[in-house]
């Protein structure tokens, strides 16, 4: 494979004088590039197709469960399979690709480093996460897949899985080894930008809770392949799956979401952070909460009671603390608004969008937790993940609006961005409440086997729920297609320049797009923000509060 | 005089060197064996649950015709210790310049990884067991079969590792990557310790 990263002082000899053999061009400068850059960019491009695909099939099986009586798309059978392949690849192959993606082509950026600690691995990551996701989503063409009938093709969906969350974990300590060993001299860890330290945490328990999810699968695949299916075969597969798109686990693919707004807020407030140091015990104890392997053996999709433990103790109270830092964050930024002088920029807008559903969906983990509710196993744990994914999503958006010219060399159109994160927040809210408020009269996931169940209330009030949420979610992806077309598109006007945002980090040192290698050279590091200490208060900077 | 102010003069106007890139190796390979770790430990895990079911049923946990001895499991948990000591030799040996003795290091603890898989293999062979023979088989089966699968990327990892620092300078970079090597093996060897316990002694 060409590897074509580069150190700082090669790069800009490189650029003085001619090379003796040309650089690779075309399909082979993409398939053969170990630059963060470049494979950054197609985690994102790749994630972001996913993700519209999870999302339309997602839509579909909504309009299926919106008239269970009459005219069906799928059938009820094939209705629960699509059903997870539209959760499984709308987390391994949209939001937690989406977010990697960026953090492989920006945090190198933000710490000053000329490379990833691993672009190499990267790379090798990104092509064994695309074939191998390929496959899992192939296989239910041939019968595979949770809930498969054609025993071979379900092996190879948890095989092709398997190999998807290597190539995550892989990929994730890439970039986490960037932010512990290949930070700028003076760039202690407390000064680490919000988006890199959110990935250093929230990276750091992917890489302990994903190896637990591949156990659970490498053992079903061994029983699916020699045994007698004493772990329910493929109908009980996804509950190896499933307790990741459950609290606490959920909220930690969240952290990263976190991070990016936390980058974006101050440099549309022109202010400092307020509380640098409280944010990064905020999204440090977001992220050690969110490590839910724990809790796995509660989350029993089969229509299995949870296990008592769980619910009488450690996960409630872990359920109740999970809002602690989301809601300190939303202080914080709120302080940090408040105290500046704001521009309403892009970015920003999608930020407070993205903070917005992160919010409502850990504060609905709250009413989960709630005994006498008997929310669990109902749709409103489905509207809950709803809004932390999609949450998750437009904090991506965001921040592909943000370094927009650090990755494409370009400023993405306000009005697309503007319009399209709009329609996948509203679409994102349309299809969470009415699942959350059919949760609460009784609707079982679908996931649980009892398609369209319904325990208690009126049939089809419940049914219109689910149209309203199917339509929802057409929105979210309405609006995921507008911010597609956006990407392809460009500001009009002169070139970006270096800095178009005034940002306060030093990715915003270094040209647009960068050159290999990152940085020709850096200015003195002295804070977390060492911009907006040149530019604003060099004299008074003081690290950590306003 | 003339020449070496020339090349005084070069050496000013030279680049700076590319900045030190502090345990990079070891820190990924720190992140990846812990990784490898939770892999393991989660299949320990749903052992030890099974398992505890089993036997609140009033059951005997093993079939009746299996043959889960003693020594090949305890050979393998002495074998591995010992490699904690050749390999911590390998370590000393190349922070002392010793290239010999770092040699016939790797090589007895290279040695030792072949004979703990060579003796779990034969502890298979004696378990009278097959996998699909039931579910307690398969899920011995599968640990110890990724343990050894560990074992054997250990194995690989050392080689390549002592290839880059025998063929070059035995400290820098290419001693990092073996101190990582040696990271790994011993989360290897910590990790089939639980193994041992869980599976072997407990029965």
């Amino acid at each position: 494979m060409t590897v074509t990263e580069a150190p700082p002082a090669e790069a800009v000899e490189a650029a003085a004088a001619p090379s003796p053999s040309a650089p690779p061009a075309g399909l082979a400068a993409v398939v053969g590039s170990g630059d963060p850059r470049t494979v950054g960019k197609l985690f994102v491009g790749t994630s972001l197709l996913f993700l519209l695909a999870s999302g339309v099939i997602g839509a579909l099986v909504g309009f299926e469960q919106a008239d269970s009586a009459g005219e069906q798309i799928f059938g009820a059978d094939t209705a629960v399979r699509m059903y997870t392949l539209h959760s499984t690849a709308g987390l391994f192959l949209g939001v937690m690709p989406l977010l990697l993606g960026l953090a492989t082509a920006v945090v190198p950026l933000q710490v000053g480093a000329p490379t990833l600690a691993f672009p190499r691995a990267s790379a090798a990551a990104y092509w064994t996460w695309l074939v191998s996701g390929g496959i899992a989503l192939a296989t239910y063409a041939f019968d595979g897949g949770p809930f498969g009938t054609d025993v071979d093709a379900v092996g190879l969906y948890v095989a092709a899985l398997i190999a998807v969350i290597v190539a995550l974990a892989v990929a994730t300590s890439s970039v986490v080894t960037t932010v512990l060993t290949l930070r700028a001299p003076g760039m202690s860890l407390r000064r680490a930008p919000l988006f890199s330290w959110s990935m250093l945490v929230a990276g750091t328990v992917w890489l302990l809770v994903l190896p637990v999810v591949a156990a659970g699968l490498l053992l079903a695949y061994v029983d699916l392949r020699y045994g007698d299916g004493f772990l329910g075969g493929p109908a009980g597969l996804y509950n190896r799956i499933a307790w990741l798109f459950w609290q606490p686990t959920l909220y930690v693919v969240a952290v990263p979401a976190l991070g990016i707004i936390a980058d974006v807020v101050p440099v549309f407030a022109r202010r400092r952070h307020q509380r640098h140091r409280a944010a990064m015990v905020m999204l440090g104890l977001a992220a050690a909460l969110g490590f839910g392997a724990w809790a796995q053996l509660g989350a029993s999709v089969d229509g299995g009671t949870p296990a008592p433990w769980l619910q009488d103790g450690t996960w409630n109270i872990v359920s109740y603390l999970a809002v602690i830092p989301v809601v300190g964050l939303l202080l914080l930024w709120t302080a940090t608004l408040g105290t500046g002088r704001v521009r309403l920029g892009t970015p920003l807008i999608l930020a407070v969008f993205s903070g917005l559903l992160v919010f409502l969906g850990v504060a609905g983990g709250v009413a989960t937790a709630i005994e006498s509710l008997d929310l669990d196993g109902t749709t409103w744990m489905t509207a809950q993940a709803l809004l932390v994914l999609l949450g998750a999503v437009v904090a991506g958006l965001a921040g592909i609006a943000f370094w927009a010219p650090k990755l494409y060399g370009k400023l993405l159109p306000d009005s697309l961005v503007r319009l399209g994160a709009t329609l996948v927040t509203l679409g994102a809210l349309a299809a969470a409440i009415p699942l959350a408020i059919s949760g609460t009269m009784g609707q079982q996931r679908l996931v649980a086997g009892n398609f369209g169940g319904v325990d208690s209330g009126d049939v089809s009030t419940v049914e219109t729920l689910n149209l309203v949420s199917a339509i929802g979610l057409s929105v979210a992806v309405l609006g995921a297609l507008v911010v597609g077309l956006a990407m392809l598109t460009r500001r009009r006007g002169d070139g970006p320049g270096d800095d178009p945002w005034d940002g306060h980090t030093l990715e915003w040192t270094t040209s647009s797009p960068p050159p290999l290698g990152n940085f020709a050279s850096l200015p003195e590091i002295t804070s977390e923000a060492p911009l907006y200490d040149s530019r604003y208060a060099p004299a008074t900077a003081t690290e950590g509060s306003a | 005089m003339a020449t070496a102010s020339a090349e005084l003069e070069i050496f000013s106007e030279a680049p700076p060197p590319p900045p030190a890139r502090p345990r990079v190796l070891l820190i990924g390979s720190a992140l990846l064996s812990g990784s490898a770790a939770m892999l393991l430990f989660t299949l320990i895990a749903l052992y030890a649950q099974i398992r505890a079911d089993v036997l609140a049923g009033g059951d005997p946990w093993l079939p009746g015709e299996a043959n889960l001895q003693l020594p090949p499991g305890s050979m393998g948990m002495v074998t591995l210790a010992m490699s904690l000591v050749t390999a911590a030799w390998i370590v000393q040996a190349l922070r002392a310049g010793d290239r010999t003795h770092a040699l016939l290091a790797f090589a007895v603890t290279l040695l030792f990884g072949a004979a703990y898989i060579n003796i779990t293999v034969y502890g298979w062979q004696q378990l009278g067991l097959g996998i699909a023979d039931s579910t307690q088989a398969l899920l011995i089966y599968t640990i110890t079969g990724l343990h050894v699968a560990m074992t054997g990327v250990g194995m690989l990892f050392l080689v390549v590792m002592a290839f880059r620092a025998l063929g070059g300078q035995l400290t820098g970079r290419a001693a990092e990557g073996v101190l990582a090597a040696v990271l790994y093996w011993y989360v290897t060897v910590g990790a089939f310790a639980v193994v041992w316990y869980a599976i072997t002694i407990t029965k």
